[in-house]
């Protein structure tokens, strides 16, 4: 009686292990809150800190993106959300972003920011419905920073100067 | 065997060992998957526990045993191939000249291992003295000629040591901590090797000969 439970339990609790240690691999997470948040997220009872993201959404529109993506990231501690990851790395494309030159390291982390978010995203669809974005899809901000990095002779077009931050 | 060690104690000894001999510390940590050699390897040192008699295969899966009895026996025979494969790859070093000649060493070990036909304590003897030669190997000795050092004098030393093998010997400076989990991994995968089941003493004197 006592041994077809020691073998069962013990059968479940490989599988989960394993399955654990097989989504370590996968996801690589870097932190704690990743890890929990994770797993959290996996039984769908993952939750932003919506005081924190209303304060970075605050802190963007006020232009203070490194005062945005600290209250961003306090939200999103797991990295899990697809919309404040979409925050984060339109705070790196407004940064960076210049009349003259755009600052490449910035373009890259929002390049990586945005790429993160698409992959969070339901069928790598997302679309944030915030008024004041001109940009409101992670496909236009994707190719926004994508044009970005990307040297070509149109970077040497004057009339550049006269181009809007989106 | 009891039911405990075989469900319980071997897979989750055996999947500790695998998670944590995929850890790479780095400024980052990464959890990297086995080489294609470590399998290799890894396959040649469960063939050897077998034909030494470190490991009972029937003991474990069996027609006369129940399925889920099965289940744990292919359970335990997959983690140790995991665990085995992932402290193969922990403790070859990662590139250069030291990464072909760990390779070349241990698969030469392990072939002769496999036609000389050790007994169990041989086996298991031969296996603690190969994976603590390979330890040492790659973390202490490599790891002094490539780690940072605090001396000018020792710097000056590891540069000219460095251009003299063209790069070809010094690895990615690890942290100490690295070989520490190196120890602990391959401390607690000998241990869990010895817990396997074993293959009793009238089968064993027909597997080895005298």
């Amino acid at each position: 009686m006592r041994e077809p439970l020691i073998r069962g339990a013990g059968l479940v609790a490989a599988i989960a292990y394993a399955a654990a240690i097989v989504w370590l691999y996968v996801t690589q997470p870097q932190t704690v809150a990743q890890v929990t948040g994770g797993f959290a997220s996996a039984v769908g009872a993952y939750r932003i800190d919506q005081q924190a993201f209303d304060d970075g959404l605050r802190f963007f529109r006020a232009g203070q993106f490194a005062e945005a993506r600290a209250a961003f990231a306090r939200a999103d501690s797991a990295e899990r959300d697809p919309r404040t990851q979409f925050y984060i790395a339109y705070t790196f494309y407004r940064e960076g972003w210049g009349r003259l030159y755009n600052d490449d390291a910035l373009f890259a982390k929002g390049l990586a920011a945005v790429d993160k978010a698409i992959a969070l995203a339901p069928g790598g669809r997302l679309v944030v419905d915030d008024i004041d974005l001109q940009m409101r899809s992670a496909d236009e901000l994707r190719a926004e920073l994508q044009r970005g990095l990307t040297r070509e002779a149109s970077d040497f077009n004057p009339l550049k100067v006269f181009r809007t931050r989106k | 065997m009891s039911a405990l060690r075989e469900a319980i104690v071997l897979p989750l000894l055996f999947l500790t060992i695998a998670f944590v001999g995929g850890a790479r510390l780095d400024a980052r940590v990464a959890l990297v998957a086995p080489t294609l050699f470590s399998l290799v390897l890894a396959t040649m040192v469960i063939a050897a526990l077998v034909r030494s008699g470190a490991l009972a295969p029937d003991r474990l899966l069996h027609g006369s045993r129940s399925t889920i009895a099965n289940a744990n026996g292919a359970v335990v025979l997959l983690t140790l191939f995991a665990a085995t494969s992932q402290t193969l790859a922990m403790l070859t070093p990662r590139t250069g000249l030291p990464l072909l000649f760990v390779d070349i060493f241990l698969f030469v070990l392990l072939l002769n291992t496999l036609v000389a036909m050790p007994d169990r304590v041989r086996l298991l003897r031969s296996l603690a003295v190969t994976l603590s030669s390979a330890l040492i190997l790659k973390f202490v000795v490599l790891a002094a000629v490539s780690g940072q050092t605090e001396s000018r004098m020792s710097r000056v030393l590891v540069a000219l040591f460095d251009a003299a093998t063209f790069g070809s010997i010094t690895q990615e400076p690890e942290p100490a901590s690295a070989g520490y989990l190196a120890f602990f991994t391959v401390a607690m995968y000998l241990i869990a090797v010895a817990l396997l089941p074993r293959v009793r003493a009238a089968q064993s004197a027909e597997l080895v000969p005298r």
